[in-house]
């Protein structure tokens, strides 16, 4: 059968890493297929050269036989491409069929004619069962119904191939289910869709096939039906170069930090997490395990004050802590080394010594004044110590590369001699030496008797380290388990929303809907 | 084929390199007035000799440039130490004004007779310097509320602000604290309130050390004191700031205080120890001139000073320049204010690096840089 | 007293005119995500040009029309700085102030010599529409107005329309809201961006021109003082809308004619206070007290950067 789309043998190269390490990509008429992969194996970019972001190294890739050349989005919608990329590309402030027109140049003349696509608007989402109100705007719209819109400028163009990057990762269930039902229809139009993402049980419940990415290259091409759950987590997680930690098993002591019913929002109002309690135990790497967005961020600002507990506690050594301001948390013994290194994790442009201090400013005097010496002291300590490579103290922290950067904040959280220690998403781009030492790292603290709360998004890194790993999902605990012995298709599914079992956890935040709790 | 000029991820910040653009630019800007020069039918030599001879080497015209250098000095550490919080300030006019006013008050208040009565020198100044700083401080401050507390945009505000000061020192002079007669001006202030003179034979107040002060003092506040490492952070980068326990909306207030009152210093300065009477239209656009003087400085205490002497030289030159050689002395504002905007057009060529491999046709191998993730 | 409302109303609509101009060009560049504040340099700029080009040749049409150009000019180095070189536009525009400042007084110098103060140039002068401009009370007022006032009403208009009704103003505000939308639907910022700064530019030389036109009749070198700025509050006031923006100008007009108004009929208020109640007017209306932040482009003052 004739392809729709191939993609031959693409090499796209960033500096320091190989994004698409030959790869082969088919799509067909009329097909949903899925593009899988955990963060960094080269989804997006495979997808951003589609769509004409970015030029591949090498290739070549051809629609229903004949090779076209991708140079920029325009030629890409021009050929019936369209991609709905995970942050809505839409003025919120406008109107849905205001942000539909934009950039086309319908119409007579340079005037808007609104009526007339504000028509053409409604036929099409009528066909496609996109319902939609023209006139309505876009920002005050729930995040589905924007998906919807971005689907739309999509069929407005007369796109045949859709792309959809983590379509679902914004989504409520049951907005979910109604964006597959829309996709479903699409299929039986002609349309075909690729799907990007790393979420098993959609994928199992929409598409084909599916094509599994690790690290820049591409594992298999499986149809659907021929597969499971397991093998593709097998297949996704797997990394060549298997790291091993070496973890002394301790005795854990007992509770150092606790979280008690812990409910936060996020920026929108949105509850990011809901009613979650853990303890975690001195000399123990509590790992949390799931897919970025599911609140573990939330939660690690919010233990730190840096983001509002809309109810609920936060206790350290038994004292209740909540209510502290940064500096007050800091003060009594929680250490924290965030996601974002550079912007929130370190000041780049300042030196390397005086990141080596940043939350410590005032613990580093000499009288009124800074204590210089001591300070550079400190850095130089933490360089040798932690093994961080740059020219010089006194260079911008900007120059360090991903890994020292993430060893001198790491380093400074773990030398401020707090009980607690939260991390979060630790070796996210880091080369294997990197990670190999921050892992070191994180052990020894454990060894010392810290209290280690571990968020990451790569279950390779939690069996390692972790003594036990909770599992979040839609800001709930799915359920700890041991990490020795852990079974990572249990976690992979619990991570997905199932729940040990079989049951699906996605019922119970549509239970609360219904009830009249807000979701 | 290589490019001559190879894109860098980011610019070369060594001092050299910015020494190097900063003088780069101005030389060009001077380069650039030489043809306004050539307009006049004079000689940019000529004029060039003019403009630097008088200010630099003669005495008289030295004292001249330092009294001119110490209020914009003042201006441009209020300046730094607000920008560089990252609260971007722009109502020095406003606050030079106000501190003078302050300054005034007070000092009309020592007069023989008046409510205080002469007070000894050493008591006078330090509560001067207070009033003045206070006064603008609290007036810069506001800008700060209002910029931390509703979110406004201390741009705007702060420029508007510059006019209602001058109003309030317009109807002040106008009426309460007028001098008998028909000008806008006070009393001359007595003798006993006058800035000392520090170079006999010349004009030159000891405003010149208060500014020098200033600068040692600011350049300790950010360089040595804990309070200078926050204001920095917060100036760098809010989000890093709150995660380092810096209560960034405090620290924009304290920022506004003591960028108001250097500006307030300057007012002050410029009363008792030039004008030696408060009048409309003291400021004369030093608000502005001080804030480009900061930039020029690159926002560094420690190069304020040599750069407000280049600027308030340069002024005083233009009068001589204007007196000797009829050309008009707002040639040199188009020479300041275009040195710092070729200042701004030469930082972005320190994005790029010359690729000396390009002469040879060769393709040079590719950087291999981490991605900043 | 309704001589003295009708005085009022008149001189309100007058002293408008310009700062409204001002404001509606402005309007633009900061839709677009660009903040001008060079706009009070150009006013002074468009001015002087407009006053030089009507001392030598007596054409007021020719000398607003040089002034427009002169501008335009003048604002493609600042919209060069803004999009291309991607400096700080506050540090940018205020920097041109200065250099306004410097040139204007160096070129005005330079025309007039040594000469005393020229006689005073041709200027528009009032129309009085007919019927209309015999209506009791308001007739006078509004529709005896010079008609450099009526063509900024008119361009008010227009420039509502440009903004909300085509796709240029579409695109144009969809780069100032979202950049990466703006561009991943195929338009191009940076044109958008020096389109905003260029019509800025434009509005505010014309400005400059119906000041020197059309209110005072020759030039000072303090002619603008603050206009410009002012200009900058009432795009805020005003919403980003250039109606609405319409409607601030006149508020702002009316305190800044109370003074005038309150001097003919004598008061004990100090003159002060009134000259600077726009001012302190505008410092409230942005002040955030009554939401102004969350209401403004997106990306207004970001440098948008391809990755």
């Amino acid at each position: 059968m004739k392809h729709t789309l191939e993609m031959k043998n693409i090499v796209k190269r960033f500096p320091g890493v190989l994004a698409n390490n030959n790869v082969n990509f088919t799509l067909q008429g009329g097909e949903i297929h899925a593009l899988l992969g955990e963060n960094g194996a080269g989804k997006s970019t495979l997808m951003q050269i589609l769509y004409g972001f970015h030029s591949m190294d090498s290739g070549e890739i051809l629609i229903d036989g004949e090779r076209v050349h991708l140079g920029t989005p325009k030629d890409a919608i021009a050929l019936g491409i369209g991609m709905v990329h995970q942050e809505f590309m839409l003025v919120r402030r406008f109107s849905v069929v205001e942000n539909t027109v934009l950039g086309l140049r319908e119409g007579s003349g340079p005037l808007l004619d609104l009526q007339r696509a504000s028509q053409k608007l409604k036929e099409l989402s009528n066909r496609h069962g996109l319902a939609l109100d023209p006139a309505a705007e876009v920002g005050s719209l729930p995040i589905g119904v924007q998906q919807r819109v971005e689907i739309l400028k999509l069929l407005y163009r007369d796109a045949r191939i859709l792309i959809l990057d983590e379509p679902t990762a914004v989504l409520t269930p049951m907005e979910k289910d109604q964006l597959f039902a829309v996709l479903r229809k699409l299929r039986e139009d002609g349309h075909s869709v690729v799907l990007v993402t790393h979420k098993l049980t959609e994928i199992m419940e929409i598409a084909d096939r599916v094509t599994v990415m690790r690290d820049g290259h591409v594992v298999a091409t499986l149809a659907i039906a021929s597969t499971s759950g397991q093998e593709l987590t097998r297949l996704m997680v797997g990394r060549e170069v298997n790291l091993r930690a070496d973890k002394c098993s301790q005795k854990r002591g007992g509770p150092i930090l606790r979280m008690e019913d812990l409910h936060v929002q996020d920026e929108t109002g949105q509850e990011k997490v809901r009613g979650l309690s853990l303890e975690i135990h001195a000399g123990e790497i509590l790992g949390i395990a799931g897919v970025d967005g599911n609140g573990q961020s939330e939660l690690a600002q919010a233990i730190l004050h840096l983001r509002e507990i809309k109810s609920g506690r936060v206790l350290l050594n038994g004292a209740d802590v909540t209510r502290l301001n940064v500096a007050g948390h800091r003060k009594a013994g929680i250490s924290y080394v965030p996601a974002d290194r550079r912007h929130v994790g370190s000041v780049t442009e300042m030196t390397v010594a005086d990141n080596a201090i940043l939350g410590l400013q005032r613990k580093y005097t000499r009288g009124i004044f800074r204590g210089i010496r001591e300070t550079r002291e400190s850095a130089r300590g933490l360089v040798s110590r932690f093994g961080i490579r740059t020219a010089g103290i006194d260079f911008a922290a900007g120059k360090l590369s991903g890994g020292n950067l993430q060893k001198l904040i790491l380093g400074r959280e773990i030398m401020r001699g707090s009980a607690a220690l939260i991390v979060e998403h630790p070796t996210r781009g880091l080369d294997v030496g990197a990670v190999e030492a921050v892992w070191r790292e994180l052990l020894r603290a454990r060894q010392e008797g810290k209290a280690i709360l571990l968020i990451s998004a790569e279950l390779e890194e939690l069996l390692n380290l972790a003594d036990r790993i909770a599992v979040m999902f839609e800001g709930r605990i799915m359920g700890i388990v041991e990490a020795t012995g852990a079974s990572v298709e249990e976690i992979g599914l619990m991570m997905a929303g199932i729940m040990p079992g079989g049951t699906s956890a996605i019922g119970a935040t549509m239970k609360e809907a219904r009830h009249g709790q807000t979701p | 084929m290589a490019k001559l000029l190879e894109r860098r991820l980011t610019p070369a910040d060594s001092p050299l390199a910015i020494f190097a653009t900063t003088t780069g630019a101005f030389l060009v800007a001077m380069f650039v007035t030489s043809f306004l020069f050539l307009s006049y039918g004079a000689s940019p030599f000529e004029a060039y000799f003019a403009l630097f001879h008088e200010p630099f080497a003669t005495l008289r015209g030295f004292g001249y440039s330092l009294v001119r250098t110490s209020p914009l000095a003042l201006i441009a550490l209020g300046t730094i130490v607000s920008w560089r919080s990252g609260f971007s300030y722009l109502g020095f006019e406003g606050c030079f004004v106000i501190g003078a006013s302050a300054a005034t008050w007070f000092a009309l208040l020592t007069a023989p007779g008046a409510g205080i009565g002469p007070l000894p020198f050493s008591f006078f100044l330090p509560l001067a310097i207070l009033a003045a700083f206070v006064a603008a401080g609290i007036w810069a401050g506001l800008v700060g509320l209002v910029r931390a507390w509703l979110g406004g945009n201390e741009v705007l505000i702060s420029l508007m602000s510059n006019y209602v000061a001058i109003f309030i020192l317009q109807y002040l002079v106008g009426g309460p604290i007028r001098a008998p007669g028909s000008l806008p001006e006070t009393k001359l202030l007595p003798r006993a309130t006058w800035l000392p003179f520090i170079i006999p034979g010349t004009r030159a107040h000891a405003g010149i050390l208060i500014a020098i002060a200033a600068a040692a003092l600011v350049w300790m506040l950010l360089q040595k004191m804990p309070l200078g490492y926050e204001l920095i952070v917060t100036g760098f980068n809010a989000s890093a700031a709150r995660y380092a326990g810096i209560d960034v909306g405090r620290r924009i207030l304290l920022s506004a205080f003591f960028a108001g009152g250097l500006g307030g210093l300057a007012g002050m300065v410029d009363v008792l120890g030039a004008q030696h009477r408060l009048m409309d239209g003291i400021s004369g656009g030093v608000g502005f001139v001080g804030i480009v003087v900061a930039l020029l400085a690159r926002l560094n205490p420690v190069a304020v000073i040599p750069t407000a002497l280049l600027y308030g030289g340069l002024s005083v030159g233009a009068d001589a320049m204007q007196r000797r050689a009829s050309i008009p002395s707002s040639i040199t504002f188009i020479l300041q204010s275009l040195a710092v905007l070729l200042v701004l057009a030469f930082d972005a060529l320190r994005y790029y690096k010359v690729n000396f491999a390009a002469f040879s046709g060769r393709t040079p191998p590719p950087v291999a840089e981490e991605v900043s993730k | 007293m309704s001589a003295f409302v009708v005085a009022w109303l008149t001189a309100s609509l007058r002293l408008a005119g310009p700062v409204l101009l001002a404001a509606l060009g402005e309007t633009f560049a900061e839709q677009s995500g660009v903040l001008n504040i060079g706009i009070e340099g150009t006013i002074l700029l468009g001015a002087l040009a407009s006053f030089l080009t009507s001392y030598y040749t007596g054409m007021i049409w020719l000398s607003l029309l040089v002034a427009v150009l002169v501008g335009i000019a003048a604002n493609s180095i600042l919209a060069w700085m803004y999009v291309t070189v991607r400096a700080s536009q506050v540090v940018a525009g205020l920097v041109f102030n200065v250099l306004a400042v410097g040139v204007a007084s160096t070129v005005y110098r330079k025309a007039l010599g040594n000469s005393a103060l020229p006689e005073s140039i041709t200027m528009f002068q009032p129309l009085h529409i007919p019927i209309l401009s015999n209506l009791p009370g308001i007739g006078p007022a509004l529709f005896s107005q010079t008609i450099l006032f009526y063509l900024t009403i008119a361009l008010a208009f227009i420039a509502h329309f440009i903004l909300f009704r085509t796709n240029f103003g579409l695109a144009l505000r969809a780069s100032g809201e979202n950049p990466a939308a703006a561009d991943s639907a195929g338009i191009s910022v940076q044109r958008m961006r020096y389109a905003g700064t260029l019509i800025s530019g434009a509005a505010a030389g014309m400005a400059g021109g119906y000041l020197v036109l059309a209110q005072v009749g020759l030039f000072r070198e303090t002619i603008v003082s603050g206009q410009g700025f002012i200009a900058l509050g009432i795009v805020i006031f005003g919403r980003w809308h250039p109606l609405k923006a319409t409607l601030a100008a006149m508020v702002f007009g009316a305190c800044d004619a109370l003074q005038l108004s309150l001097q003919i009929f004598g008061t004990h208020i100090p003159p002060q206070l009134l000259l600077a109640l726009p001012y302190i007017v505008t410092i409230l209306a942005i002040s955030g007290l009554f939401g102004g932040k969350a209401v403004q482009p997106a990306a207004l003052m970001t440098p948008y950067v391809k990755d």
